[in-house]
């Protein structure tokens, strides 16, 4: 955590010498709000729900989509992307030698500050949902939104670590994660709507359904108790996964540099 | 034409003056910048005059933003001049009209304008195409540069794969392959090993003699100017300093060599041999009056117990710092540079 | 004199298309791969609006399930042919001084583009066709094409892609004034998105959005040659696309005439 703040406070004061670019990032953003929300309007004018989704449930699931697609481009593609280009350029030693477990460090040696404004408009939409829904609150939702979206983001992250760890291997692994980027972007619309073939892939071979479905469906107190069990089972599980691959990686890494 | 018939450049009172934004910090200004930008401008070159004659090689000599690529630019006709008169080849060179753009061609070292995925040779071919080069005379070119420049065992292999140097010379080849007139060759030799740039020089050389080609070319390395050049035209602060031939550049603002010495005995006092320009572990630079280099260099053989002995030029910018030091009052600032009294030959000798 | 140029342009274009295809050939995994993005957006439209169909008893707007399925699988095809990226990459060319390069040639730098998305387009069928079949197997389109339709549809593709080819090329040229042009490309391609009918068939829209694709240049880049190819258009708007078409390729022109003089002449103030 302390590795974090750190790491955090060198980017921020990095990027405010760059106070430009917060202009572009929040132009780029409410482009992207505006195309949701537009999309959104247009499909609810011509039915009152969707796959059994109202239009402020839907948006709520579109503000989880933009707070984990936020966190994405915050913090893990930065230094993912930077973590392969350094396997591929045989620069990785430097992360190696420091005294801070090595996985941790790669996973946030990069960050783009102002994709944050995604994560703040992500929030923004679930908390203007959730008011135009009138929710009554209960603390087993809000924990099972927490878990919901901490289990979210934890398979996010471990399958873009194993892929990005496959670069001790493949070359050119990058392009395996423009396809989890285009695929992502089916994540925001439920991913009920979609006939069973492309759902298995969606949720299984790119894990989409539980980043945005699943803690979207929490929030809107639709929590399935089994799926919520599924989805800790798979955070746990490609977390560890994931460690076992870079151990191997690793060890395959220095063998090959040595 | 009021100037020399066989000039192929002609530049009258040449300027170029930079609009550029000055950026403020805030947001504020940020945001108002939007609307309404702040602007200053920057006089890259100054009324600078020459005529340049079929077949010469003129070499432009000058720091780092003095304005010598500004110039190459202008004549190349990417940037258009904010006044003077300027003809390259009997065309104003910004509207960039086709048989000006058949006629010439511009190589930028370090920088690549064959594509970088595809062996040179299909480049090449793309050349050919654009240039609309008949097919024997391009056969005929193809052959003889890949023999001048040893390329047969790089032809075929993607750009990427190749060294810089192996790379440039691809692109020199790629640059002549519509055998053109007038060539701008921008630092060609930038970052290149000694060997190769040697080779480099030599084809220019070659070309220049077999062409009767203008080469108009821009340098850091004083032995490109050297080898090549019959023209130095030295330019800085936008200002054309000095228009003549190298040898009556170093006999006249040259009149130094650094001698660098490694002795056992650094902490001696060196002064009395020429001025010490730098120290650094056992390593000391003297800066000797031409003239005396060899007197010197003997004495301190004889004097001393030296382990390591080099005479050198100083470097172009040293010389050029030179130059335009004469226009104006005072030294150059050398840092820490303490100035020997002692030494004959002062500054201003010439 | 007008052989010989024609010859010189033919030679031209084999050249360079040659050479895109070695360098596109190098680069195949990845290019197969940006297609994903050409084929999942039409793919989740489709669900989507398949979806709302059932909830409303089988139609939405005249549109049943397997019209939407006919629409987007064609829309895909019709959005790869017109399919233009100028913009992306035209601020890199500026910005590093490539651009110079280009300029010294003696020919327009738009040449060497056109023959690059041409060849890209074909080389990239191999993998557009299969997924069109692949599509029609998973979602049974209600197709109906009549032999005119088709034939019709030809020139309107082919003048679908000039309409967008030579307009995004002018407006890649905003990148002389302005480097911040990620921000304004998002917003251009939401609103291509929308009002090229992407994201829904225009006739689902509210009518002041319609109107507005009638006048605006984006309708005529892929929503018409598709509306068109599906049988949705009467002989009227056939030819009031076809003139809309051919105005929009004129004005694209002019305005990339007059870009590109004050652009270039902007370059060559500041220097490449």
């Amino acid at each position: 955590m302390r590795v974090f703040l750190t790491l955090f406070r060198v980017n921020l004061l990095f990027e405010l010498a760059y106070r430009s670019n917060f202009f572009v990032q929040a132009l780029e953003s409410l482009s992207h709000l505006a195309f949701s929300i537009l999309g959104l309007a247009l499909v609810y004018s011509h039915t009152a729900e969707l796959n059994g989704w109202s239009v402020y449930e839907l948006l709520a699931l579109v503000g989880v989509f933009f707070a984990i697609g936020g966190l994405i481009g915050f913090i893990i593609q930065p230094s993912l992307q930077q973590f392969m280009q350094d396997i591929q350029k045989g620069t990785l030693d430097f992360a190696l030698v420091k005294p801070v477990d090595a996985q941790l460090l790669v996973s946030m040696q990069s960050m783009r500050i102002w994709k944050l404004t995604d994560v703040l408009l992500g929030a923004g939409l679930i908390g203007f949902s959730m008011w135009k829904l009138q929710t009554a609150w209960s603390w087993l939702r809000v924990g099972q939104f927490a878990l919901a979206l901490l289990d979210g983001a934890i398979i996010v992250y471990s399958f873009w670590m194993i892929m990005a760890t496959l670069a001790f291997w493949l070359i050119r692994v990058e392009n395996l994660l423009v396809i989890f980027e285009s695929l992502y972007e089916a994540g925001r619309w439920p991913i009920g709507i979609y006939p069973g073939w492309l759902r298995m892939a969606l949720t299984f071979i790119v894990p989409v359904a539980f980043a945005t479905t699943v803690p979207a469906r929490a929030l809107t107190g639709r929590a399935q108790p089994e799926v919520l069990l599924a989805a800790t089972g798979m955070a746990v599980a490609l977390m560890v996964l994931a460690r076992i691959i870079w151990n191997i990686g690793l060890r395959h890494y220095s063998g090959a540099s040595a | 034409m009021e100037s020399d018939s066989a000039a192929i450049v002609h530049a009258r009172d040449l300027t170029k003056v930079y609009r550029v934004p000055v950026r403020e910090s805030g947001l504020g200004a940020a945001f108002r910048s939007l609307f309404r930008r702040k602007t200053r401008d920057i006089l890259a070159v100054n009324r600078i005059s020459f005529d340049i004659r079929e077949g010469e090689i003129v070499g432009f000599l000058g720091p780092n933003g003095a304005g010598k690529t500004t110039t190459l630019k202008m004549l190349a006709g990417l940037l258009y001049p904010t006044s003077g008169t300027l003809k390259v080849l009997g065309y104003p060179p910004w509207k960039r009209e086709k048989h000006f753009l058949r006629q010439i061609t511009l190589v930028i070292g370090n920088r690549s304008q064959l594509v970088w995925d595809i062996p040179a040779a299909d480049s090449f071919e793309l050349q050919r195409a654009i240039y609309n080069i008949p097919r024997d005379q391009f056969r005929e070119t193809v052959a003889e540069l890949t023999e001048l420049l040893d390329l047969a065992p790089l032809l075929r292999k993607p750009l990427r794969n190749l060294s810089l140097g192996e790379r440039m010379k691809c692109e020199i080849a790629g640059a002549l392959l519509h055998r053109p007139r007038l060539l701008f060759l921008d630092e060609p030799t930038l970052g290149l090993d000694v060997t190769m740039q040697r080779r480099i020089r030599e084809f220019i050389k070659y070309y220049n003699q077999r062409y009767h080609a203008t080469v108009l070319l821009s340098s850091h390395y004083m032995a490109d100017v050297e080898a090549l050049c019959d023209r130095i035209l030295v330019i800085h602060h936008g200002q054309l300093l000095f228009d003549g031939e190298l040898d009556e550049l170093i006999e006249r603002f040259s009149t130094y060599k650094t001698i660098e010495v490694q002795t056992r005995a650094p902490e001696g006092d060196l002064s009395r041999y020429g001025e010490v320009i730098e120290r650094s572990d056992g390593y000391v630079s003297l800066r000797v009056p031409r003239k005396e280099t060899a007197k010197v260099t003997e004495r301190l053989l004889a004097e001393l117990p030296i382990i390591d002995l080099t005479v050198e030029d100083p470097p172009v910018e040293e010389v050029v710092e030179r130059i335009f030091a004469q226009g104006h009052a005072g030294p150059a600032p050398d840092e820490e540079a303490e100035r020997a009294p002692g030494t004959a030959g002062g500054r201003g000798a010439s | 004199m007008k052989k010989s140029a024609l010859q010189y342009w033919l030679r031209y274009y084999r050249a360079e298309i040659r050479a895109a295809l070695l360098i596109q050939l190098q680069y195949r995994a990845a290019f197969v791969i940006w297609l994903l993005e050409m084929i999942i957006e039409p793919v989740v439209y489709l669900v989507v609006w398949s979806t709302v169909a059932r909830a409303r008893g089988g139609e939405v707007g005249g549109f049943s399930p397997e019209d939407f399925a006919a629409y987007f699988i064609v829309f895909m095809l019709v959005n790869h042919f017109t399919y233009s990226w100028t913009f992306y990459v035209f601020e890199e060319r500026v910005r590093t001084g490539k651009l110079s390069f280009r300029l010294l040639r003696p020919l327009h730098p738009i040449h060497s583009d056109l023959a690059f998305n041409l060849t890209y387009k074909f080389l990239t069928l191999v993998v557009m066709l299969p997924t069109g079949i692949g599509l029609t197997l998973a979602f049974h389109p209600a197709f109906e094409f009549t032999a005119g339709q088709v034939l019709l549809a030809v020139p309107a593709v082919a003048l679908a892609f000039g309409v967008r080819f030579v307009f995004e090329w002018a407006y890649a040229l905003v990148a002389f004034w302005t480097t911040r042009i990620m921000a304004l490309n998002e917003m251009y391609y939401v609103i291509l998105l929308f009002l090229s009918g992407q994201v829904a068939p225009l006739s689902l829209f509210p009518d002041w959005v319609q109107t507005l694709s009638y006048v605006l240049p984006f309708r005529w880049m892929v929503a018409f040659p598709v509306e068109l190819l599906l049988g949705h258009l009467d002989r009227g708007q056939i030819i009031a696309g076809f003139v809309a078409q051919a105005a929009w390729l004129g004005l694209s022109f002019l305005l990339l005439k007059w870009l590109w003089a004050r652009g270039v002449r902007r370059y060559s103030a500041v220097g490449g």
